[in-house]
């Protein structure tokens, strides 16, 4: 105790002696708690910096940005003999965003019309899935709604065809609905560079990502002005501020700005952070989409790539940087017309221009397409399909982020055609008879030989994208049922032929629940005996269901699935008349084997997937099966086109000139009204029904069949005319018994059956008349 | 000794061989000309495209992507060969050539199953060209047997 005391004194002074010493020397810096102090916000600092280089580089290594998937229409075939009008043409152009002009043409994506008839077009640069197709000029004459000539634009020289870019009809967008078209920094024109570091960024060559001199320079300019007037960031500050940070105008994301470009510069080089903002920047809206990055905006304001712009063009692009709403070229031309010129006077001052290059630019006006390449998705039915499909091979993400290139077979002038159908019969069908109301339709169509999704309406609404009832809409198919029924009969050519008796009198069956089922005809009669062709023909439903029982449920359930129907058929007898449900687009699986003569080729829209880069990376090829044997399908088809002459859709034979087969469909109590038919080129079925599944108060006939019919009177339709496959003669046949018959005799007619088929039982022959004579003779 | 070409002369060919036997003779020839002419081409290898002897009646339009599909094929890039073949489908699915040239693509590629289909809806849509048609069966035939074949081993 007595040592220690001591000890303590020499301590307390020894402190105090320190003290006074650190305080002497007055650094703080070498005070303990400064130093500790110091240190710690040194680490901080250190590892606050550290946190901020793995935000920037993970963002910058990785995919920066998330480009959406864009969908394309498919693109135009022109050749000599196609059947085009002037006005699908011009709408054509005009959606692809071609520029009409008084005078020729001279850069890609121009055109000029001379006598309303004759085109002089230069095409632009595409990336097709089969490789690039350079831009190319040509002359195109339309003359009696067809292509007759197809020339080159410079010589005489024929083109036997000439491929169209396909217009962008859709984008797959991520939640930010960013869209962006991505360049490369060498593909960026040099005068493009110059006007931009013009006007944003003189210094970027010289700065370390932030520039003192700007920044003074602006606060000195903002004090004099008492506001925001100038900014003094660096090009790559604002690129850090669009990618990592938010808008806010706090101290703390100043600071934060500040930081990170420091740390972009340090591990980028100029030419990636020139690169990325170009791509970056935020240049416009169209509807729900953002417009960034150069290229984009060059193709939404000018129809035409970055690098054929001219310099006056590029100039108005860099001057939106500065307030994309507020020169919205398209609604404010004055003030972008305007701020262009600031722009160009930069330039000249920066040696990029001449006096006389600026004199003629701002002469020039802003140039715009007359309109945006791209809106919002105009066809949701159909890209819903797109997407569905898509989704089979790609995951959401990719989707949405990875800039998919999906090319598809959507015609966007059917699509119009079938659109503007649906619009004017419904509301026909509404004004005719008051009592019916709140109709809702499906219609699609399709290439009939090579199963590809043309154009699809799936509300009377077409451009409302709510439920899809196309796809969705799983209702009854009444009668449509029926061909696959009389099908599988005449696959055995045996036992049944278009020439065989069938029983139409009451019939009553006892189903499963021991309940008794009496179906009906439509017209609620019997005809006693009728000929199998007559009953398909005429829509008669107690000889169908007898035909079906006889044939087998679960046989006509097989015939089902081998025309391309992929649900599960249920095996009760009502459903030989169709009480079971299928999609529109079931249906239309089914119908297009019937059209492509026994062959199913699975319904699709996508043709080929590129990646971002153009790159191949699928294809859906057309794919074909033998399903149904083409000797039973030719029979059903002769009678699916005796139901459009003299059947249940015989108002066809005086509404349209060619030759069509389909088959009309009705459910109980009027609830759906289904028509779904063919000619040699196009497939279509026509769904009209209402959601709550309430009567509609139409039959097949007065409802879907007249949309359909109207849809057709606006399309090129070739005639159905199947070749007569090997292994079928035609015999004549008397019309009431069936037995064999002569031209000439009264009643006959001349039926296909497969060999070896054909009656041997003579009919008695009556000589036809001089009427039936003149029929047959016009037959 | 002057020779007279004279049929009635007694040292005419004509003479020296029986009228009947000339007959027989040119029945003969005719059935083997005829034949001939109706003999299915013989299809010897899968790499040969089409004779091309059967596309003169084709529109230009088809002519040209043909063409522009023979060279893809030529180039192996037989993905890029039917994707053309499509497109002249598109324009007409009635000419019989464009689907058996898929089939031979097809078959390059390693789908035999789609060669067949592809060879039948050539048949299908044929009109009168035999040797198309034979060349057809020939696919058709031999890749059906090649199937049958694999599925039994």
């Amino acid at each position: 105790m007595t040592k220690s005391k001591p000890r303590k004194k020499s301590a307390k002074k020894k402190k105090a002696r320190n003290t006074k010493r650190n305080f002497s020397l007055s650094a703080l810096l070498f005070n303990r708690y400064t130093f500790t102090g110091l240190t710690v916000f040194v680490f901080l600092f250190a590892g606050y910096m550290a946190y901020l280089n793995i935000k920037i580089t993970e963002k910058m290594s990785g995919r920066i940005w998330s480009l959406p998937s864009h969908v394309y229409a498919r693109p135009l075939e022109l050749y000599q003999g196609k059947y085009l009008t002037i006005e699908q043409f011009k709408s054509e152009l005009q959606q692809l965003g071609y520029v009409q002009l008084k005078s020729r043409p001279s850069k890609a994506g121009q055109y000029r019309i001379l006598n309303n008839s004759h085109f002089e077009i230069i095409s632009r640069d595409f990336s097709f899935w089969d490789g690039k197709q350079k831009s190319q000029g040509f002359r195109l004459n339309i003359l009696n709604n067809e292509i007759s000539v197809l020339h080159q634009l410079y010589s005489d020289e024929t083109l036997s065809i000439f491929r169209m870019e396909p217009v962008k009809i859709a984008g797959i967008y991520p939640s930010t609905r960013q869209e962006r078209q991505l360049i490369k920094l060498d593909e960026v024109p040099d005068d493009m560079v110059l006007a931009l570091l013009a006007v944003e960024d003189r210094r970027f060559y010289q700065h370390w990502g932030i520039d003192p001199r700007s920044i003074l320079r602006a606060l000195l300019a903002n004090f004099m002005a008492g506001g925001t007037v100038q900014g003094g960031s660096t090009l790559t500050q604002q690129l850090v501020k669009n990618l990592f940070l938010s808008p806010e105008r706090t101290l703390t994301r100043k600071i934060n700005e500040a930081l990170m470009a420091l740390l972009l510069e340090i591990n980028y080089s100029k030419s990636v952070i020139l690169e990325t903002y170009i791509n970056e920047v935020y240049l416009g809206q169209s509807g729900a989409q953002q417009i960034h990055g150069f290229e984009l905006a060059s193709q939404y304001y000018f129809a035409n790539s970055l690098r054929k712009l001219r310099r006056d063009q590029m100039a108005m692009l860099v001057g939106l940087v500065k307030g994309p709403s507020w020169y919205a070229p398209r609604r404010h031309p004055k003030r972008a017309k305007d701020r262009r010129d600031q722009v160009l006077k930069l330039m000249h001052e920066q040696g990029a221009l001449t006096q006389a290059q600026l004199n003629k630019y701002k002469k020039l006006d802003l140039g715009l397409s007359s309109k945006p390449r791209f809106s919002a998705n105009r066809f949701p039915a159909l890209i819903d399909l797109v997407k569905r499909q898509l989704k089979r091979d790609y995951n959401e993400d990719d989707l949405k982020s990875s800039g998919l290139k999906v090319f598809t077979s959507i015609d966007p002038i059917i699509q119009s055609q079938a659109e503007a159908s649906v619009k004017r019969v419904i509301s026909q069908l509404e004004n005719s008879n008051h009592s019916v109301s709140d109709l809702q339709t499906s219609l699609i169509v399709a290439s009939s030989q090579q199963g590809e999704i043309q154009a699809m309406v799936s509300d009377r609404k077409p451009e409302f994208p709510g439920f899809n009832r196309s796809l969705d809409a799983i209702r009854q198919i009444g009668s449509l049922i029926k061909p696959a029924i009389y099908l599988t009969a005449l696959q055995q050519p045996g036992k049944y032929t278009l020439a065989s008796r069938l029983d139409d009198s009451p019939l009553h069956i006892k189903t499963a629940k021991e309940q008794l089922w009496s179906p009906q005809n439509y017209d609620k009669k019997f005809t006693g005996d009728i000929l199998l062709i007559e009953a398909l023909k005429k829509s008669r439903n107690v000889p169908t269901v007898r035909l079906g029982l006889e044939v087998g449920l679960s046989d006509i359930s097989d015939t089902l699935h081998n025309l391309g129907v992929k649900r599960k058929i249920p095996t009760y007898p009502s459903m030989t008349l169709g009480a079971f449900n299928l999609s529109p687009f079931d249906v239309a699986n089914m119908y297009q084997t019937f059209a492509a003569n026994g062959f199913n080729v699975p319904l699709k829209v996508i043709r080929e997937v590129l990646n971002k880069d153009g790159q191949p990376l699928k294809r859906y090829p057309l794919k074909s099966d033998k399903a149904i044997d083409e000797k039973a399908i030719y029979l059903v088809n002769h009678v699916l086109h005796g139901v459009t002459r003299t059947g249940t859709a015989r108002s066809l034979a005086k509404a349209l000139p060619q030759s069509l087969a389909g088959k009309t469909g009705t459910t109980d109590d009027l609830r759906d009204s289904w028509f779904a038919g063919f000619s040699d080129n196009q497939l279509a079925v026509a769904w009209i029904g209402r959601d709550d599944n309430s009567s509609t108060g139409l039959t097949g006939s007065s409802g879907a069949l007249r949309l359909w019919t109207d849809l057709f009177r606006h399309l090129n339709i070739q005639s159905f005319s199947p070749d007569r496959p090997a292994g079928i003669n035609n015999r004549w046949i008397d019309g009431s018994s069936g037995g064999l018959s002569e031209k000439n005799c009264q009643g006959a007619v001349e039926l296909p059956f497969i060999q070896g088929s054909e009656p041997t039982e003579k009919a008695e022959c009556k000589s036809a008349g001089i009427i039936d004579q003149i029929i047959h003779f016009f037959n | 000794m002057q020779i007279s070409w004279n049929y009635r002369s007694n040292n005419t060919l004509l003479q020296l061989i029986p009228v009947k036997h000339l007959l027989v003779f040119l029945f003969v020839l005719l059935v083997f000309t005829g034949c001939a002419q109706l003999k299915p081409a013989t299809v010897k290898s899968t790499e040969s495209i089409l004779p091309v002897a059967d596309s003169v009646k084709l529109p230009d339009v088809i002519k040209t992507l043909l063409a522009k599909s023979d060279t893809q094929y030529f180039d192996d890039n037989f993905t890029g060969s039917l994707a053309t073949l499509e497109r002249a489908v598109r324009i007409n699915p009635r000419h019989a050539e464009v689907w058996s040239r898929m089939a031979q693509v097809y078959l390059k590629l390693g789908n035999e199953e789609q060669a067949i289909q592809h060879a039948k809806r050539s048949n299908s849509v044929i009109k009168n060209n035999i040797r198309l048609k034979a060349f057809n069966n020939e696919i058709i035939t031999s890749n059906s047997l090649k199937k049958s074949q694999e599925m039994s081993n």
